[in-house]
């Protein structure tokens, strides 16, 4: 089944379903698959930090890359996911053009991730990461292809 | 470009839909907080489409109220008078903007979707920052990209140039300056003016994107272009040109934003967004 993952969102799945992900500026596109389970989730995360808004992180922790990516792995362990298998891919974390800072927010999510996989000894296999592009992400689940589309072209990440 | 094409520009601007006529007396009635229901209803008196779309905003969960509100005189009473101006104003601006922009690669409902939530992120931004005297705040963001609508089916016919330009990597304005002459914040300006709306509207739509270029800085203009590019970065209504827009210190320093209210407003923007295009969605039923 083709499952969209919205802003904030997360989505699982196993061997025959397709996650989707639109729309990827500043936000962190995180993919996860284990080829031997088929087994496999998506994360699109907003903000880099949970403690700008505990009120948000409590009702949607998805929308932070520190709270969503920790759940994005547990999700996926309990479809049958073993960690030392699992394909980590990363895609989104663009940024508007200009010098401010405050609006490097892609960059911060990108921070935050890389810091997170590195405390838990796991690479990031692949990555589409920065400038100015709109993404969309797909994965499916049961060859693990994982597809990223700018404009009208698609390429495998 | 094979011929300039300026001046088919210029007929489609001169041919573009007029708003609702409630819509420019509504503006008109913005600046007086003594606005009764008689006038109100006065104006919304011959289109019963606009005032049931008006109801059902009011009751989208957006606004928390607690019961239904059946007539505009309850709505007035519970929401207050700018409140309610602001959804006139969008139930009005709906029939315009709700609409598929080819070219820049926003299906139906996308452009809607931003325009919204550029509202909704403006004047969220607004209330952090404390602002006072901003109320045409949301009718600006709500408009501010009305020009695609022009600019688009160009854009569309004119794809590999555009696509040329834009990979030079300059912001995305000056790329369809340098390919047509002029850009969508200039052509919104124009259907603006042609809808005799107030300066400070007008102004805030034509440097939405280039705030430091505007003869007088106004702060509607710099939180316009600051929700505009926050809205793009998480998704909202960003099309096929992406996050291509430059960003300008300038807006950020003259209107003291801090990075927590940045982020504090983007984390609530989604749910804001959705909580008021649920309510439009139950109106074509
Ligand atoms: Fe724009
Ligand atoms: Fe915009």
């Amino acid at each position: 089944m083709k499952q969209i993952v919205a802003v904030g969102d997360m989505k699982v799945g196993t061997n025959g379903d397709i996650l989707v992900t639109h729309a990827l500026g500043s936000c962190l596109g995180l993919i996860i698959y284990d080829p031997e389970a088929k087994v496999g989730g998506m994360l699109h995360a907003m903000l880099p930090l949970s403690k700008i808004n505990p009120q948000k992180a409590e009702a949607n922790p998805y929308m932070f890359v520190d709270k969503g990516v920790p759940l994005l792995f547990k999700a996926v362990y309990g479809l049958g996911g073993q960690k030392q298998r699992m394909v980590v891919k990363a895609a989104g974390c663009g940024s508007p053009l200009g010098k401010n800072a405050m609006f490097k927010i892609g960059e911060r999510n990108y921070t935050v991730l890389k810091k997170l996989l590195w405390k838990n000894s796991i690479i990031l296999e692949a990555e589409d990461i920065g400038g100015t592009a709109s993404r969309t992400v797909s994965l499916d689940l049961s060859t693990g292809q994982t597809l990223v589309k700018i404009r009208e072209e698609s390429k495998v990440l | 470009m094979t011929r300039s094409p300026k001046k088919k520009i210029a007929r489609e601007i001169a041919s573009f839909p007029s708003i609702p006529q409630a819509a420019a007396k509504i503006l008109a009635m913005l600046d007086n907080p003594n606005t009764s229901a008689e006038e109100i209803g006065a104006v919304l008196r011959y289109d019963a489409g606009l005032t049931a779309n008006i109801l059902k905003l009011t009751n989208s969960s957006y606004f928390g109220l607690p019961s239904k509100v059946a007539s505009v005189r309850q709505a007035l009473v519970l929401l207050g008078w700018k409140k309610l101006a602001h959804l006139i104003m969008t139930a009005c601006v709906s029939a315009v903007m709700d609409k598929a922009v080819p070219g820049y690669g926003l299906p139906m409902g996308e452009l809607w979707r931003h325009s919204i939530a550029v509202s909704v992120v403006a004047e969220g931004l607004a209330k952090e920052l404390e602002m006072t005297g901003v109320d045409e705040i949301f009718t600006a963001a709500l408009l501010h990209d009305v020009g695609k609508l022009v600019l688009g089916a160009f854009i569309k016919a004119e794809t590999d140039s555009v696509d040329a330009t834009a990979d030079r990597g300059i912001s995305f304005e000056k790329v369809e300056r340098e390919v047509f002459g002029t850009d969508h914040a200039e052509i919104g300006a124009r259907i603006l003016q042609n809808w005799s709306f107030p300066e400070q509207i007008i102004s805030a739509v034509r440097w939405h994107h280039e705030p430091d270029g505007a003869p007088v800085s106004n702060p509607l203009i710099d939180i316009v272009h600051v929700a505009n590019v926050l809205c793009l970065m998480i998704g909202m209504g960003v099309g096929r040109e992406g996050l291509q827009y430059h960003l300008s210190d300038g807006a950020v320093q003259r209107i003291g934003l801090k990075e927590g209210q940045l982020e504090w407003v983007a984390a609530n923007a989604v749910s804001w967004v959705e909580e008021i295009l649920l309510s439009f969605a139950t109106q074509f039923e």
